[in-house]
């Protein structure tokens, strides 16, 4: 054993990224390569009556002009109702109309100017609402009534809740779009090799069902298309589709019979890249005297935009939260998904959970009011314990969502804080203390009938071991997470691990970068493949030593004896010996680790998850009533990880998610009016910098998952989840006032508290 | 096209001559037409930090300043900000206190760094979060890069 | 974005500056921290002549000039910022450069340029109108003085006429007693556009507050005098007073950083703490 697991281990791509060494995709030039760029709507909803790209093809340095009639237009997406460039008419400002490959970015920005598209525009909708009124004007011919989804779930008999119910509230929370900002923008290189076969430079999250999913949009048979990923300057789930842009690129390489790279700007990251999923949620929830919850009750009006990507799907993660975060014994759940002349959303960090915890976290707090008991202890009478299976399914094996609570609790002072900042302050400036939980998938999400991870891990002639996953590093360290497994397994030092993660012509199969998943699935697959390796390795030095290979163990790059650590061979010499020989081997095996979950049935009842994941945080702040600014002082967070693997990056995850949901909560909007973003610069779409950042105490949880990787389970979304609800709880406790809406915005608080005053 | 200009200045130590469009930043200056990759685009206009490069010895955003300023300067970039036998010890600070997860804002990040070390060698946590406030990271929070750049304020590089 | 600048020069003196611009539809730039963006943006097209002007000799400093501190129009930012001179003896400037943008961009921007760029939130602009600052413009016909309170007529709009270079601000040393504030608007420390910005200022002899200044920015075409906030002050008006009277007389527009409901809102309540911290302590 190394003793790695649980350290503070430095990331092994961080060396790389200090010194600009690093090669990001915007860096990447390709011999002959073209710059590609999209021409894109700026209607909202319109008919496209002519395209003339004559004056743009007679520029010199263009090498290939496109539209619509130029491409399949085989449907992509999620929802298979977008095609890569629109030929009949654009539906939200980002339609792509043209696309371009030429010379240089200049040359190609300067034959966008030259097309010529002549519109003739279509009434539009830019509410759900009136998406759904009588006589709407219909975004997709397909779907008359503007509704592509419609999600129902339900569990006990919400009737009988309320029943039962002392009391009953209900509340209508609004949430706002807001976008990734990944600091490096999206982009994509495309290049045909002479035989026809395709290499694209994707900054995908999900390389393999990228392949199958753009391989009949594109008309490349999937077996012809190499995936390599460049490293990524940030994902946050904006990359778990494939978007109209990926395609276009395909198509001018193929035209211009060269390579070519789009490269997004700023602007157009903002305006055509996924936002996060705008919700209005209506919850009633009903308690009885005791503060047991009796049931909750709601109807969610989804903006799907103008196409369906990911964002229309995050019903599925909300209704977890509502019947599963506590014990509700009746629930009911009905969303209604319609398309509008919007931008469309995509999946984030979080997928819906932001959403869903800022309505059900705000409703504990009102709830525990209403019966008089204190946020903490009615949080803690409705909590659920290791061991049950909630009533959607979920079998919570692990849970420390108790000691979460206790944690975040004692180690804020939360209670006795509360309790001093309600009684009257001197001041225009407020402090207030606010609390939530979460619940998280911590174990994969069985989407597809696989949530499954591959790896390959190959021993050199030198003891150094090569592991090439199907899994992908997105910055968030699983590259490292991944060694530390493997090093620690095979008692050699993780600068002796090189990991393989970004070519899907090397990589096997896994689903994506997605649902907090690669540390449980591809850390149980490496894990388990280095077991395989270790078996092998004992076996075969047992066999030359004439020992058992049961007492024997590997141990600083040596096989030892396993009660005395006494070295017995060289890995590296063991390896050789095997190698170079009549009846030679090599030291190579694989893994394919399928969750033990299960994919939910028609009902969306089912463990989909090997594990789950809690949290609670506690926020300390000030309000200035004066002028609204909401200042964030503290974040005590206890989050339940299962085990930590690598201090320094879970920390890292915490601290980024944390500072992620305050920008959700407070300073952060994509501002949309009648289609349009009105903010597409950092300039106005205000991420936290620096200076606001609050302090941030973390602990972790250790509840030891029995499916997990060394115990762990997934924490990269969690983080960002439950913060925003324990700041409108926290400005609650401030001032008396309740904020139902987000982001709250100097302006927005200082409207709401004048209006109460009043 | 735009008029060319031709100009001399030292880049990260070396003497450069060329001739640049007029128009055109020190970003796409170096990016584009050095190829030193290793300077980020951000965002073109100033508001992100991933474009910081050293001119004169103080921290700039390269998206703003015209290439042909760079005439009789002497320009530093990420790439000319390691020490002569691998990382600086900021670099290695950067590793060490976690402070890297997509990496994309670090060579920004070390470069305004490197200009706070040099103007402010004494600077408390505080004075770090104000003096990286033109850095944006959507990754870390924050809080690691303010550790880094803390704690290597006690060493010097040799 | 049109590109059509045909040459391109660099005066190494404020006579080879003014020759060079005259008669010619000159771009000028010392920072350039402002014009890329507008040039990239296509807000604000090049012209055809582009002039450097940040190697002017002696066009930057900061130091007294007699009875008056002279700004050259090159001083940067991160330069008033650390001014011994002006913290002493005029930190409202100190205040306004420290919450101005990000390291980077003072470490490039200049003041002049500042002015030049005549944003109604130009964030320089407020505290040095509280000093009755004047701008120095040179052209070949000689040197010309404007008060600054008159140089603006619109957004990005000055009375610089064409053939005309910025080449320093003056500001009265200000005498013993005297007194001053800034505050700027915004979630961040500096990294934002205001959306609003006060500074109020005054000199305290025995009789009371004299020479009493109000300005205010982002709540007008230009940044702007508050003359009945002034007068306000003198005649020695409760905070609360004088902050509705400030708000009465701004005009400020709605956009997509605050409505103008809300400028109002905060041009009450941070003239009403500027008073009390400036003249009530």
């Amino acid at each position: 054993m190394t003793g790695l697991i649980g350290k503070r281990v430095p990331k092994l791509d961080a060396p790389k990224k200090t010194t600009g060494e690093t090669r990001y995709l915007q860096d990447i030039e390709l011999p002959g390569m073209l710059h590609g760029k999209i021409l894109r709507s700026d209607r909202v909803h319109a008919r496209i009556v002519r395209i003339d790209t004559d004056e743009a093809k007679a520029l010199p340095g263009v090498h290939a002009v496109i539209t619509a009639k130029d491409t399949p237009g085989v449907p992509l997406g999620h929802g298979k109702d977008n095609t890569p460039l629109k030929g009949d008419k654009v539906r939200c400002i980002r339609d792509e109309i043209a696309a371009v490959a030429a010379e240089s970015e200049e040359i190609a920005e300067e034959a966008l100017r030259l097309i010529r598209v002549e519109y003739e525009d279509l009434p539009a909708i830019f509410s759900p609402a009136d998406a759904l009124k009588e006589g709407a004007p219909v975004i997709h011919g397909k779907h008359p009534d503007n509704i592509p989804f419609r999600f129902d779930y339900a569990h006990g008999d919400v009737d009988a809740g309320k029943e039962e119910s002392d009391i009953v509230i209900e509340d209508t929370f609004t949430l706002h779009f807001v976008t990734h900002c990944c600091m490096g923008v999206s982009g994509v290189i495309a290049d045909f090799d002479s035989s026809g076969n395709l290499t694209l430079h994707s900054l995908t999250q999900i390389p393999f069902l990228f392949k199958k999913d753009i391989s009949p949009v594109i008309g490349v048979p999937p077996g012809k298309i190499r995936v390599i990923q460049p490293v990524i300057g940030g994902g946050f789930g904006s990359k778990l589709d494939i978007y109209p842009f990926e395609p276009i690129c395909v198509f001018l390489a193929r035209a211009a019979k060269r390579p070519v790279r789009i490269v997004f700007t700023r602007e157009e990251e903002f305006v055509a890249s996924p936002t996060r999923q705008p919700v209005e949620l209506t919850l009633a929830s009903g308690v009885k005297k005791d503060g047991t919850l009796t049931f909750r009750d709601v109807r969610t009006l989804h903006d799907n935009g103008g196409y369906t990507s990911w964002g229309a799907t995050t019903p599925f993660v909300i209704m977890q939260t509502i019947s599963s975060l506590y014990r509700v014994p009746h629930c009911r759940y009905h969303t209604t998904v319609v398309y509008t002349n919007n931008p469309y959303s995509g999946s984030f960090r979080g997928y819906g959970n932001l959403q869903a915890t800022f309505a059900v976290e705000s409703h504990m707090d009102r709830l525990a009011e209403a019966v008089g008991m204190d946020p903490l202890a009615f949080r803690l009478h409705n909590a659920q314990e290791p061991g049950e299976t909630t009533l959607q399914g979920m079998n919570f094996d692990t849970c420390g969502l108790r000691e979460c609570l206790e944690t975040a609790s004692a180690k804020s002072g939360f209670l006795e804080k509360r309790r001093a900042y309600r009684s009257k302050q001197a001041g225009p400036v407020r402090r207030g203390i606010g609390i939530a939980s979460l619940l998280h998938v911590g174990g994969g999400a069985k989407i597809y009938r696989t949530d499954g991870c591959g790896t390959i891990l190959k021993l050199d002639d030198f003891g150094h071991a090569t592991v090439m996953t199907g899994s992908t590093d997105i910055g968030q360290g699983s590259e490292t997470v991944i060694a530390q497994f493997v090093a620690e397994e095979l008692g050699i030092p993780i600068s002796a691990i090189n990991v393989v993660n970004n070519d899907s012509e090397i990589t096997p199969w896994d689903v994506g970068v997605h649902a907090s998943r690669t540390t449980f699935i591809a850390g149980n697959s490496a894990l388990r493949a280095a077991k395989k390796a270790k078996d092998k390795l004992l076996a075969a030095a047992a066999k030359k030593a004439d020992l058992s290979a049961d007492g024997l163990d590997l141990r600083d790059g040596h096989v030892v004896d396993a009660a005395t650590g006494k070295p017995i061979v060289e890995l590296g010499k063991l390896i050789r010996s095997l190698h170079f020989t009549q009846r030679s081997d090599i030291v190579m095996t694989t893994e394919y680790y399928e969750p033990p979950s299960v994919m939910q049935d028609r009902e969306f009842k089912g463990n989909v998850s090997a594990s789950y994941a809690f949290g609670t945080q506690v926020v300390e702040l000030e309000v200035d009533t004066e002028t609204g600014i909401v200042r964030i002082l503290k974040v005590t967070a206890a989050h339940d990880v299962g085990r930590v693997i690598n201090q320094l990056g879970i920390e890292g995850q915490v601290e980024g998610g944390v500072v992620m949901g305050i920008g959700y909560a407070t300073t952060e909007h994509l501002v949309v009016e009648e289609g349009v973003v009105k903010n597409p610069s950092f300039r106005d779409y205000k991420l936290v910098t620096a200076p606001e950042t609050p302090e941030i105490d973390s602990t972790f949880i250790e509840t030891i998952d029995p499916e997990g990787p060394a115990g762990a389970k997934g924490i990269g979304e969690a983080p960002a989840i439950c913060i925003s609800a324990a700041i409108v709880n926290a400005i609650h406790n401030a001032t008396g006032v309740r904020f139902t809406e987000l982001p709250l915005t100097p302006e927005r608080v200082l409207r709401r508290l004048k209006e109460e005053r009043e | 096209m735009s008029l060319k200009h031709e100009i001399s200045f030292r880049l990260n130590g070396k003497p450069a001559t060329l001739s640049v469009a007029a128009h055109n930043s020190t970003l796409e200056l170096l990016r584009e037409k050095l190829r030193l990759t290793g300077t980020k685009h951000g965002c073109g206009e100033g508001e992100c930090g991933a474009c910081t490069i050293l001119v004169d010895g103080i921290s700039v955003n390269a998206c703003l300043m015209f290439a042909v300023d760079c005439d009789g300067r002497e320009v530093t970039t990420i790439e000319g900000l390691r020490a002569e036998k691998g990382l600086s010890e900021l670099q290695k600070a950067f590793v060490e206190e976690g402070a890297v997860q997509c990496g994309f804002c670090t060579p920004g990040m070390i470069a305004q760094a490197t200009h706070l070390r040099n103007t402010c060698p004494g600077m408390n946590r505080e004075e770090i979060r104000r003096g990286i406030e033109g850095n944006l990271c959507r990754c870390t929070g924050y809080k690691k890069i303010v550790d880094a750049i803390s704690s290597s304020l006690e060493k010097r590089d040799s | 974005m049109e590109r059509k600048i045909e040459r391109y020069c660099v005066p190494g003196t404020v006579e080879e500056a003014v020759e060079a611009i005259a008669g010619k539809d000159a771009t000028l730039f010392a920072g350039g921290t402002d014009l890329m963006v507008q040039t990239r943006s296509g807000k604000r097209p090049f012209t055809p002549l582009l002039v450097n002007i940040s190697r002017i000799a002696g066009l930057g400093g900061i130091s007294t000039d007699g009875d008056r501190v002279r700004l050259g129009a090159l001083a940067t930012i991160s330069g008033i910022r650390t001014s011994a001179l002006l913290k002493e003896k005029a930190g409202v400037l100190t205040e306004a450069a420290d919450s101005f943008a990000g390291d980077q961009v003072r470490n490039k921007a200049t003041v002049g340029g500042n002015i030049c760029n005549a944003s109604p939130a130009g964030d320089m602009i407020v505290p040095l109108l509280l000093l009755d600052a004047e701008v120095e413009l040179a052209s070949t016909a000689g040197r010309r003085m404007l008060p600054l309170c008159n140089f603006f007529t619109g957004p990005g709009k000055t009375r610089r006429e064409r053939n005309e270079l910025l080449t320093a601000i003056y500001f009265p040393i200000p005498p013993v007693g005297f007194a001053a504030g800034f505050r700027k608007f915004g979630t961040r420390p500096a990294m934002d556009i205001s959306i609003v910005s006060v500074g109020v200022a005054a000199t305290r002899d025995d009789a009371g507050w004299k020479n009493v200044r109000a300005a205010f920015g982002a709540v007008a075409p230009t940044p702007i005098r508050g003359t009945r906030t002034e007068a306000a002050i003198e005649k020695g008006g409760t905070a609360g007073e004088i902050a509705r009277i400030a708000e009465s007389e701004v005009s400020p527009i709605s956009d997509v950083r605050a409505s103008a409901w809300y400028r109002k809102e905060l041009i009450r309540t941070l003239t009403e703490r500027l008073h009390h911290d400036v003249f009530e302590t």
